[in-house]
């Protein structure tokens, strides 16, 4: 397993654990629950994977390309998500509406949750095709 | 309008290896600074190398890009281009 996918692992589990907690803490205490997400500064330990062992090679051309890939597609998952919850807001809070500060609160930490996750995804999936090309 | 590529580049790093004395994949990579899953990569045909990276593995085994990858256009292309050559013929 290379340093890039220990990171995508890594960086799902993280992500899978801190969506779960929230998810626990909303029916306990309410909007507080938005703290659950203080969890994702976990990922901060994910660049210690790519810390040499003697001479060994951790990184290389196919990882940076696979990585480079996946931001690709999280970026792309995350517009489509964005646009499309635009969109649909008129349906929950009508043309004359107002969104709750709340709510762009949990949009912020959602939305780089599941950049963070599926870009992991994408990762490991690109991993087990083989990465492709140089590209 | 733009060539089509269809074409299928495949290599003889395994093969090579073997000749090169047994190189174990992991020598290999140490070689040419990759990690040892972008060998099993490329020997599995499931990765593409740069062009730098192409150079590095054919120096490895002293021998040119050419030795080391070969390019094959697909069937239908090969088919349309040769079609194209009679009809200039």
């Amino acid at each position: 397993m290379t340093a890039t996918q220990k990171q995508a692992w890594f960086n799902l589990g993280v992500v899978a654990v801190t969506v779960v907690t929230v998810l626990a803490l909303i029916p306990l205490i309410g909007r507080g629950a938005l703290g659950g997400f203080g969890l994702l500064g976990a990922l901060g330990f994910s660049p210690l994977f790519f810390c040499h062992h003697g001479r060994d090679v951790v990184d290389d051309e196919r990882d940076r390309a696979i990585r480079r890939k996946a931001l690709i597609v999280a970026h792309l998952v995350f517009w489509l998500s964005f646009v499309g919850a635009c969109m649909s807001l008129p349906a929950f809070y009508g043309w004359n509406g107002s969104v709750p500060v709340m709510m762009l609160q949990w949009s912020v930490f959602g939305a780089f949750a599941m950049l963070t996750g599926v870009m992991s995804v994408a990762t490991l999936v690109m991993y087990e095709m083989g990465g492709g090309d140089a590209a | 309008m733009p060539p089509e590529h269809n074409g299928t580049i495949t290599n003889r790093l395994r093969r090579l290896r073997f000749e090169n004395s047994e190189m174990t994949q992991l020598a290999l990579a140490e070689q040419v600074g990759v990690t040892r899953q972008t060998i099993i990569a490329l020997e599995a045909g499931k990765y593409v190398p740069s062009l730098l990276l192409a150079f590095r593995l054919a120096r490895a085994f002293g021998v040119g890009v050419e030795d080391v990858f070969d390019y094959a256009v697909s069937a239908t292309k090969a088919s349309k281009e040769k079609g194209s050559e009679d009809a200039i013929e």
